[in-house]
C-alpha cells in the first residue's frame, strides 16, 4: 500500500465520522474528496461514491436502528421512493455536463441550509432531542 | 433528504439523520449499476472505492456513536455548517 493509498483511507475514515454522524451517507463528503483531492470528474466521483456508501451506511445505519434513531415507516418509504428516484437521476447525471450538475446540488444545499440554520436559531438552546413520534 | 424531513415532515434532526443514513443504502444500490454500466467504460473507481471504505466503515461507527450524545440544536447547527461549506464549494468550483 502506497502512501497515497493510506491518505484515501484516512481521509475515507473521516468521511465516515461524518457521515455516521449527520447522516449524510458520505457521498458528500467522497465526492469532493476525490474531485478537489484526487482529480476525479464529477461523474466518476459520484458513481465511486455509491460504491463507498453502501457498507459505510450499513454500518452507521446499524447503530442508529440499535438505539431507535430510525423511523422505520418513513425510512422504507424513503428508501424506495428514493431508489426510484436514484436510478433516473443516475441516468440523468450520465448526460448533464459535470459542472452544471455541481452547481444545481451547490445551490439546493446553501438553500436548505439557510432555511434549516434559520429554524434552529429561533428554536431555544435548550431543545433536546425530539421525542419518538 | 435530511433538510426535507426537518423542513417539510417536521421531523426531529436525530431522526432525519439517521433516517436519511439507512435509506440511503437502497438508493446507493439502485444507481451504482447505472454508473457501472451505462457507459462504454464504468464510471466507478472500484479500487479507490474499496480504500475508502477500509477508513469509512470506522468512521461511520465512531460516528453513529456521537450522534447519540449531542442535543438536537447543536446537531441541526452541524448539518448547516456542513450542507454550506459544501453547497458554496460545488457553487463556486462545481
Amino acid at each position: 500500500m502506497s502512501w497515497g493509498d493510506a491518505l484515501v483511507v484516512v481521509a475515507g475514515f473521516f468521511a465516515g465520522v461524518l457521515s455516521g454522524f449527520i447522516g449524510i451517507g458520505g457521498g458528500t463528503a467522497f465526492v469532493p474528496i476525490m474531485t478537489v483531492g484526487f482529480r476525479f470528474g464529477q461523474t466518476l466521483a459520484q458513481g465511486t461514491s455509491l460504491a463507498a456508501i453502501v457498507p459505510t451506511a450499513l454500518v452507521g445505519g446499524l447503530p442508529n436502528i440499535r438505539e431507535g434513531n430510525v423511523l422505520l415507516g418513513p425510512g422504507r418509504w424513503m428508501g424506495g421512493g428514493g431508489a426510484v428516484g436514484a436510478i433516473l437521476g443516475a441516468l440523468l447525471a450520465l448526460y448533464v455536463p459535470g459542472p452544471l450538475l455541481a452547481r444545481v446540488w451547490g445551490a439546493f444545499l446553501v438553500l436548505f441550509a439557510l432555511r434549516m440554520g434559520r429554524e434552529a436559531w429561533k428554536k431555544p438552546a435548550a431543545a433536546r432531542r425530539s421525542p419518538p413520534i | 433528504m435530511i433538510p426535507l424531513q426537518v423542513l417539510w415532515a417536521g421531523v426531529g434532526q436525530h431522526n432525519a439523520n439517521a433516517n436519511s443514513l439507512v435509506a440511503i443504502i437502497p438508493i446507493a444500490i439502485a444507481a451504482l449499476p447505472v454508473y457501472y454500466f451505462s457507459h462504454q467504460w464504468p464510471e466507478v473507481d472500484l479500487h479507490f472505492a474499496l480504500l475508502l471504505i477500509v477508513g469509512s466503515v470506522v468512521g461511520a461507527y465512531v460516528g453513529a456513536r456521537l450522534l447519540g450524545r449531542i442535543p438536537e440544536r447543536e446537531l441541526t447547527l452541524i448539518v448547516v455548517a456542513v450542507l454550506l461549506v459544501v453547497g458554496v464549494k460545488e457553487l463556486v468550483f462545481p
